[in-house]
């Protein structure tokens, strides 16, 4: 089960099954420690706060240093990536999450963390046989 | 039919169910569900019959007989979708 951990040193908050053994932030090894939700989401909220801008260039330039050195890259086809990010976008300003555009939302949370992109695509059917997620934002390097 | 607006398979298939429609004078419902969250509802309530031939999930498009129960996912050539629509 995924728990909250908080790094004594530089409040890094990180959410998992185990903690980090080495901070990425400050370096400090053996620094989490166990916290409840509530003062997770307060540290996060208030590290919120700040701002942190986050339109579809960035996004874009997120997924693409993602993609970078991985198997995968951003679509070549540019238009149907603007396309898709117009979708994504709608989705998180209207449903919260940055939701796939090409598949519905259950209303289960749990099960529709899986349709927020990027998603694990490479478990899924149309990229191990196609090699393409199933929206097509992301296509296997050639 | 479920559609997104912002998705590139819907937008790939619209041309071919008009086609379907005209050539074949059936009868097709554009169901957007992304925004339209009645027709969103409709289709999570046909979950138990499209997910399991959708990879386990609503996947658009989605092309749904509701006489026949058959189901499409994703693009398909014409006459696979004619098939289906005169099953």
């Amino acid at each position: 089960m995924k728990k909250y951990w908080r790094c004594f040193v530089c409040n890094d908050i990180h959410y998992g099954v185990k903690s980090p053994e080495i901070c990425p932030t400050c370096q400090v090894k053996n620094a989490y420690v166990e916290i409840s939700s509530a003062e997770a989401e307060t540290i996060c909220r208030t590290a919120k706060a700040e701002k942190v801008d986050f339109e579809k260039d960035k996004f874009l330039g997120a997924i693409e240093k993602f993609a970078e050195k991985n198997e995968f890259e951003v679509n070549p086809d540019r238009e149907k990536v603007t396309m898709l990010l117009d979708g994504i976008y709608n989705n998180e300003k209207n449903h919260n999450l940055k939701y796939c555009p090409c598949r519905l939302i259950t209303k289960d949370f749990a099960e529709d963390l899986k349709l927020v992109c990027p998603c694990n695509f490479l478990a899924h059917d149309t990229y191990r046989e196609k090699g393409e997620c199933w929206c097509g934002l992301f296509v296997r390097r050639k | 039919m479920f559609w997104a607006r912002e998705c590139p398979h819907c937008r790939n298939m619209m041309p071919l169910v008009d086609r379907l429609i005209e050539e074949e004078g059936v009868e097709i419902e554009k169901l957007e569900i992304w925004h339209n969250e009645e027709n969103a509802d409709l289709m999570r309530s046909f979950k138990d019959v499209i997910a399991p031939k959708c990879g386990g999930q609503l996947r658009t498009p989605t092309f749904f007989n509701t006489e026949t129960n058959d189901v499409i996912c994703g693009e398909v050539e014409y006459v696979v979708l004619k098939e289906w629509a005169l099953k």
